[in-house]
């Protein structure tokens, strides 16, 4: 396989680009280092928003997160899909292209959510295969997301950090870290997140995630609609010592705010990232 | 231990039929089972229904968002999603709409929306360009055919719906009201893009149906023809200012040697 390595994206906050938002950004372009966006919001192929991505792309690093490749599923790869990626890719050359550890179709039918695999020799060979598979047709590594879950497998034998950690060993794939997501799937399932963490290999981890979430009923709803919590800005001060600092993500995509909300949350994220710095130095 | 996809599986019929068992067993026993069903039930149509809210902003507000949960419930269940990309999501709703017999009025406006989220994202193309604009000038007419601009599409209603694509905008102040009803008037309406937003310009019949037979490959000749016949002192020069002022024709094609 011929590998694109892209020029990397610096280890600095970086916040979500949504819709929303797209008139303030090129009125007033935030003091941020980077840009991510799902890709699926611009595989029309004209129109404002491909427009809109010209622009930031001329100001910012992009990173692309995929939300629709169902990369675990056991339906064959939408390579219509992959296609359109790969068009994009080509056209924006974003720094990561990242999809989640998950799966949404099956027999045909799309459900349009991240649903969890079963931790699975099984399932390991299988995700693993798929990965190989997209890697090949768009010649760049992909980074892999942790996700939530609200269900655990009665058949999972291995734990999440080991079974990641094998899918970057097998395909040579890196690492997208949500540190919300591990701190969620602790609370809903009584784990220690450190067990996670400690299993992830520190090389991997290209970029990470924070985000917010809601709670309904005893469960914490990954929802992407709230302000990083205490918890998990604690958590993500860890992982930045424990892995160093990396470029990362605040996610937010319902219940937007002014983006001068994400902004001071990436102000906050930098806070961290420039103690880790002066820590190392 | 269940085959991944007998897994997958199970859990989309647990979550399409509400046939709990086989996923339920293939999750862990700590009693949560079922809950989690529900959940991802719940999380699962929320993200259509969005889909639908963003797709179909004017039918959403037209409606109010109780009857729109409704209709999305029972679209949900006709129509489940085919792709991972959720911006063909509501595709099938006018076609639903019709098989349910939902009210006229509904069916046309969702079809005027469908057709603006088509547009609003459809592929870019170049203006014409003035070597183009000098063939169709200059050369045989006969041989002339035109290319329809991809971020257009020509629609014709029972009644004139765009009034309520145009009045209820998402911007609009909350309480601007619709007169209803409609008149019965045959309307021509062609969705354009420009500057980056979606336009809905309503078009004399003659025009719509010139513009439908552009669309089809008719010469421009036979355009011309069809015009006349259609009203004998039909001003061609007009309509064809209307048209590349709104940039329908992204292209034209020139036989050459017939």
């Amino acid at each position: 396989m011929s590998v694109h390595y892209p020029a990397p994206i610096p280890a600095q906050a970086g916040i979500g680009l949504r819709s929303h938002h797209f008139r303030e950004i090129l009125d007033t372009p935030p003091s941020v280092a980077w840009m991510e966006t799902h890709p699926e919001n611009y595989f029309g192929g004209g129109g404002a928003p491909l427009r809109v991505l010209e622009r930031i792309r001329s100001q910012y690093p992009l990173s692309f997160h995929g939300v629709g490749l169902s990369l675990g599923s056991t339906d064959p790869i939408d390579h219509a899909h992959l296609g359109k990626l790969k068009v994009l890719i080509d056209r924006f050359e974003p720094a990561f292209v990242s999809e989640h550890l998950s799966w949404s179709s099956v027999g045909g039918r799309s459900f349009n959510d991240l649903l969890p695999l079963p931790y699975t020799p099984e399932s390991l060979d299988h995700i693993c295969a798929r990965i190989d598979e997209v890697q090949t047709v768009l010649m760049r590594p992909l980074l892999i997301e942790n996700i939530t879950r609200y269900l655990t497998w009665q058949d999972s034998t291995i734990p999440e950090g080991a079974f990641m950690a094998e899918a970057v060993k097998r395909t040579g794939c890196g690492i997208l870290l949500d540190i919300n997501n591990v701190y969620v799937n602790a609370v809903n399932f009584g784990l220690d997140p450190l067990d996670f963490l400690n299993a992830i290999p520190a090389r991997a981890v290209q970029e990470m995630h924070l985000a917010g979430f809601d709670r309904f009923g005893r469960m914490l709803i990954d929802t992407h609609g709230q302000p990083v919590c205490q918890e998990v800005w604690g958590l993500y001060r860890w992982a930045i010592h424990h892995f160093g600092p990396r470029p990362t993500l605040i996610e937010w995509d319902t219940n937007l705010p002014p983006l001068a909300m994400l902004v001071e949350q990436a102000t906050q994220s930098d806070a961290i990232l420039k103690e880790c710095h002066v820590a190392a130095s | 231990m269940l085959p991944l996809r007998e897994t997958q599986r199970a859990f989309a019929e647990a979550i399409v039929e509400g046939k709990y068992h086989a996923a339920t067993v293939a999750m862990a026993a700590d009693g949560g089972a079922l809950r989690s069903v529900a959940l991802y039930r719940r999380l699962i149509r929320n993200n259509y229904r969005q889909a639908l809210m963003i797709t179909y902003p004017v039918l959403l507000r037209f409606v109010g968002g109780r009857y729109f949960d409704i209709l999305a419930r029972g679209y949900l269940t006709a129509h489940p999603s085919i792709s991972g990309d959720l911006f063909f999501y509501g595709q099938s709703l006018p076609t639903f709409f019709d098989k349910v017999q939902v009210a006229p009025l509904l069916v046309e406006l969702a079809r005027l929306e469908w057709a603006c989220h088509e547009v609003y994202q459809a592929a870019n193309s170049p203006p014409l360009s003035q070597d183009q604009l000098q063939a169709l000038a200059s050369g045989d007419p006969s041989q002339v055919t035109f290319h329809v601009h991809p971020a257009s599409r020509l629609l014709s209603f029972p009644v004139p719906v765009h009034r309520v694509w145009q009045t209820l905008q998402p911007d609009a102040s909350a309480d601007v009201v619709v007169e209803l009803p409609l008149p019965e008037e045959e309307t021509g309406v062609v969705v354009t893009r420009g500057d980056g937003k979606v336009r809905v310009t309503p078009l004399a019949m003659a025009d719509y149906l010139l513009l439908k037979a552009m669309a089809r490959g008719v010469d421009a000749v036979s355009v011309e023809r069809m015009a006349i016949e259609s009203e004998p002192d039909f001003d061609f020069a007009r309509f064809m200012t209307t048209v590349l002022s709104l940039h329908v024709i992204a292209g034209l094609s020139v036989e050459q040697g017939v």
